[in-house]
Parts: C-alpha cells; structure tokens; sequence
C-alpha cells in the first residue's frame, strides 16, 4: 500500500472510532437523559448548542462563498463553487448532529411541521436551516450533472442565499428576543452571527484548502491558487468587522451601570483575557488580524494557515464565551438552590457530542473529495 | 370565559412552605424541580438586617415570553389565561426556559423520581426496596402518586421535555382551587377571575396597590402581590446631620 492510501485508512479509521464513540454517547443520552451532560436549570445550553451555533453559522459562511460565483456571476470563484456548496452541506449536517443530540425529545421534532409557531424565532431558525439543507443538496446535485447556468439552478443559487442572510439573523434572535437577558444584545445580536458566520466560513475556506493542497502533495491547484488571494482578503475584511463590532460591545459593557451587564461583566471572561478583553479575542481575532495585516506573512501558505486556524478555535470559543456568560446566573427562584455563579465544564458527553458532529462533517468532507470531483467548473 | 389570576398578601404569608409541599403531592412534582418556590431577599446590613420573602409560581403572564418562543406551541395559552404545557409537542429544546424572565421552567434531564425507582433495598432481605414500596402503596413510581394530576398531563411528565405549575388547571376545570390555595393555612392566596370586577382578587388589587414582578419587562404577569409581612414598630423621627 502507498504511503498516501494507507494514511488514508487511518484517517478513516480515526474517523470511524470518533463516530462510533458518539454514537454510544449519543445510545446513553436517549436512553438515559441528558443529566450526563453539565449543564443544568439555570446553565441549560452548553457546549453541544455552541457547537449547533458555530457549525450553523459557518456553513452560512460557506454557502455566502459559494453565492459569489452563483449568485453573482464571478466566473474567477467557478472552481471553488461545487467545494463550498458541499462543504456548506456537510458541515450543516454536523450543527444538525450537535443540535438533534442537545434537544431533550428529538422524536417530536416533526411537531415543528404540523404544529408551527410563527412567532418563534427557533421555528425559524429551524424551518430555514431545513430548507437550506434541502436547496444546497438540490444546487449540488445540479452542478454535479454540469448544471452551471440554467435557470433553475439559478433559482436555486438564490433561494440558498436568501436563506443564508435570514439565518444567522434567526439565530441571533433566539438570543435577541430574550428581553429577560439584557446581555444578549436585542436585533445587534443578529447581525452578530452573520458577521461571524462570513467570518468562519472564509476561513474554513481558506484553512480547508491549504490543508487539501498540502494532502494532495501538489500544492494548490492554479486556479485555486489565484482565488485563495481574494479568499484571504474577504477573511481579513471580516475579521475587521468583527473587531469593530467586538470592540463597541466591549465599549458597551465597560461604559454601561446596568446592574445585568456589570453581572454579567464579571463572569464574562470565561477564558480569561487582559482588561476587557477575553483571552479568545486576542488569540483568536487580533492576532490573526494582525499577523494577515503583515505583508510578509500574509502572503504565505503558513501565516494564511495559522491565522485561519486561529480564528476557526477563536470563533467557537467566542460563540461559548457569549453563550455561557449569559446563562450563568439563576433567575428569580432559582437563586435558591443554585450558587450564585454557575461554574460549567463540559462532561465527557458533551465533548462527544461535539466530536460526533466535527467527525460526521469531516467524514463527508473526505468523501465528497474522493467521489464527488469537487473542483469542477463549467467550461466557458 | 375567565381570565383566572392569583392575589398574594405577603402580610398574611408566614413563609411555612405549605404551597410548595401540597403542589409537590397534588402534581407528583419531582425532586430538583419546584412548580411552587419563594424568592427571599436580604435587606439592610448588620445588626440592622431584614429578610423577605416572596412565594413564585408560573405568573401566566398574558403576553408570555416562554409561548412566543416556543417552536411547536407545546407551551401555549388557554383561553382562560392559563399557560399550558404540553409534552407530547414539547421537543425539549428549552427555550421556554431559557426565555422565561421568572425562573419558573423546570427540564427533566432524567427519568424523574430515581429515587422511588430503584430497585436495590438498604438491607437485602431486611427491608424493602424504594420501587417495591411505591409499589404496596399502589402508586405510580411515587407512593404518593396523585392520579387526578393525570387528567390534563401525563402523572409524570418524561425525561427531556419540561413542567412548570399550570395554576391547577385540571382542579379549576372541576370549579376548585389550585391547591397551593387551598393548602394555605393563612389565606395567603386568593384565586380568581380578574374579569369579573366583583371576584375577590378584582376586590383585592382595587383595595391595595399590588405589584407584580419585572413587571417592567410588559409580560403582564398575572400573580399580584399586595402588602408586606412587617410587623415592626419604629419612633417618629426626622433622621439627623
Ligand atoms: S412566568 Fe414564565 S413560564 Fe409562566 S407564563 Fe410567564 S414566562 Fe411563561
Ligand atoms: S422546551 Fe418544549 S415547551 Fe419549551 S420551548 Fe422547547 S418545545 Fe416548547
């Protein structure tokens, strides 16, 4: 066996042994319930919806990508076009394992269909995400038959859209709307999440493809090469406005005397940090921030590497930051048999939890790279 | 149709808890899990030091933050102002909770009641085992198993979907009061229908200025509270520079 084929076996293998370890967490979780995981009444979500959160929000990410080549016509992104619509798949499907694990009776799930709530901001996110998931397999499988142009894959290329700008504004109003925790922010939250899903996917984008070229041996194909320039542009753009979002919230929360946000200021730095900055801002959005704003790192596969990898841990430990500081509280009642503050640590299910739907979406990946010609592009 | 609401005179609530140990036994409650709770406050430093104390339920609020967010409408809202639950819909996500500004949602992360479940007795053939004693007393999982609470809900409502106090309403239905009302030994708690100006809850909040809690917040609880338990004296005084 050549030594590329047999690293491929062990990859699978590893692969294997992450799913099927979710798998018995997951046997566990409905026979038993989720008092394995950490979480409890005042700390209800934890790192499985964080996960949810971040996968959701990066295939978001993937499919906007995609939509410059489909949506917009930019025939330089063609070859990265049927890449990101299948990673945008695969990587809803893991949010969707991370979530289906979370939810205490997933086997009422079709309650969503036939008895809908249209003024829940979960039924939504829920109800578009379907859709997304249902459009995206539809747009590949037309690109897989060499369908580019024609018009129903252009409606397709704009209903995927159209479902990825309402979506992450879904998620940020499960938060938003809570108008019992102040912290989450009201409609900014929402705008929030989209700004971190363009974010996550660029450099899911940008990280996946410097680590397939680095697999293939061969570097990175021509025309890839040309577009990871562009690729790394749009990264850095977002990390910009991220940090200027992050840096007003920060203004925010240092500024403002509401009892809830100085509360909430207090447990907020969840993984430590310097002043009012967390430790997950500084590592995982300045620094790459800076090291793409140095021109000599910036133009190399490492310094791309680096900062992408950065920010795919950074974003996830931020979505964490920001949904536990807001729940570590007990409200009302509660204060009576909680503590005060709410330490969390995930259990060993929840982290199976999250490899389970990490491993599912790496799964695909490397499946669709090996079956499914991933690069193509019409002929023009 | 009534809108039903409940009136709290905090000058006649003692604190004894007896609201909270007859819900417990009326909605086979389990451990972990309160319908029925109290919120105590401490005021003022030492020695000059106080504490409060405020029995909380559900308020079903009329504009209820834990029905609008609900996906699947398993939280919704009768037409007489009771907010219901229903877990056959519930799919566990625990927005509800999480959206509930009072802090009254409660999740079943396990099959509840573990302990009425187990099958081990403490001395092997000396006594027997928790599930066998429910078992001679003919309950349901719990000895203490309430069967009337299974008109409206499941008795015991499963793992992975979540319970809160529904004023009773499987004994309103049958014209009687939400037993924490009943089981008061003060006459705390008066229940009614707030439409109706001539029922004694509309009679209370027209004779003393209620308050309700974050009420700020336009949920439109629908749990007063009047009055205040404290009987201290002070000295007229003008304070001093
Ligand atoms: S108190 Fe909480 S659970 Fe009860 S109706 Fe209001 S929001 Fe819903
Ligand atoms: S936990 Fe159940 S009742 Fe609560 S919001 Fe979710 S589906 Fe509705």
């Amino acid at each position: 066996m050549s030594r590329s084929k047999s690293a491929y076996w062990i990859w699978m293998g590893l692969l294997g042994v992450a799913i099927l370890a979710g798998l018995v967490a997951a046997f566990q979780l409905f026979t038993k319930g989720h008092y394995l995981f950490n979480a409890n009444d005042v700390l209800m979500w934890s790192l499985p919806l964080g996960v949810y959160i971040y996968l959701a929000l990066t295939s978001t990410g993937l499919t906007l990508l995609a939509s410059l080549p489909l949506v917009f016509g930019i025939q330089k992104y063609e070859p990265l076009a049927k890449r990101l619509v299948f990673l945008a798949i695969a990587t809803l499907v893991g949010a969707f394992v991370s979530i289906g694990l979370e939810l205490g009776n997933v086997w009422h799930m079709f309650y969503i269909m036939l008895s809908p709530n249209l003024s829940s901001p979960i039924w939504w996110m829920g109800f578009i995400y379907s859709v997304e998931l249902v459009v995206l397999a539809v747009k590949f499988w037309r690109l897989h038959v060499g369908d580019w142009h024609s018009p129903l894959g252009k409606v397709l290329g704009h209903a995927s859209f159209l479902a990825a700008i309402v979506a992450p504004l879904m998620i940020g109003s499960v938060f938003g709307l809570t108008e019992s925790r102040v912290t989450y922010f009201g409609p900014v939250m929402s705008i929030y999440c989209l700004m971190m899903a363009i974010l996550s996917g660029a450099a899911l984008c940008l990280f996946y493809n410097l680590v397939l070229a680095r697999i293939g041996g061969s570097g990175l194909s021509e025309s890839i090469y040309a577009i990871q320039d562009d690729m790394a542009r749009i990264f850095t753009w977002a990390m910009g406005l991220v940090i200027v979002f992050t840096l007003v919230k920060v203004a925010i929360e240092s500024a403002t005397v509401i009892p809830d946000f100085l509360n909430y200021h207090k447990y907020a730095q969840i993984f430590g940090g310097i002043g009012n900055l967390n430790t997950e801002v500084i590592l995982g959005l300045l620094l790459p921030f800076v090291l793409m704003a140095i021109p000599s790192i910036r133009s190399t596969d490492a310094g791309r590497m680096l900062a992408s990898g950065l920010v795919l841990v950074g974003t996830l430990a931020m979505h964490m930051e920001i949904l536990l500081a807001g729940q570590s509280r007990p409200i009302g009642p509660k204060a009576e048999q909680y503590p005060d503050y709410i330490q969390y640590f995930p259990s060993i299910y929840e982290w199976l939890v999250m490899l389970l739907a990490v491993a599912v979406a790496l799964l695909l990946y490397t499946l669709g790279e090996r079956y499914l010609k991933l690069e193509a592009a019409p002929e023009h | 149709m009534p809108r039903y609401a409940m009136v709290i005179d905090l000058q006649r609530c003692v604190g004894c808890g007896s609201c909270s140990i007859s819900c417990r036994s009326e909605n086979n409650v389990p451990e972990g899990i309160y319908w029925s709770n109290k919120i105590t406050e401490t005021s003022g430093t030492f020695p000059n030091v106080r504490y409060h104390y405020i029995p909380t339920l559900c308020n079903h609020c009329d504009n209820a933050p834990c029905v609008r967010g609900c996906p699947t409408q398993a939280m919704h809202k009768l037409e007489n102002g009771i907010t219901m639950h229903d877990p056959d819909k519930c799919i566990g996500c625990k927005y509800c909770e999480f959206n509930c500004p009072y802090g009254v949602i409660y999740f079943n992360w396990r099959k509840p009641h573990p302990f009425w479940r187990q099958q081990d007795a403490l001395i092997e053939g000396g006594t027997s085992s928790p599930a066998e004693e429910a078992k001679k007393a003919g309950g349901k999982v719990i000895p203490y198993y309430n069967p009337e609470r299974a008109e409206t809900l499941p008795g015991i409502r499963p793992k992975g979907v979540v319970e809160k106090c529904t004023f009773c309403d499987h004994r309103v239905k049958k014209g009687l009061l939400p037993r924490c009302v009943e089981a008061c030994p003060a006459d705390a708690r008066i229940f009614g229908d707030i439409s109706n100006p001539n029922s004694q809850v509309s009679k209370l909040l027209g004779k003393f200025r209620p308050f309700r809690l974050r009420e700020q917040l336009g949920t439109d609880p629908h749990v007063f509270y009047i009055r205040d338990f404290n009987p201290a004296h002070y000295q007229p005084t003008k304070g001093g520079v």
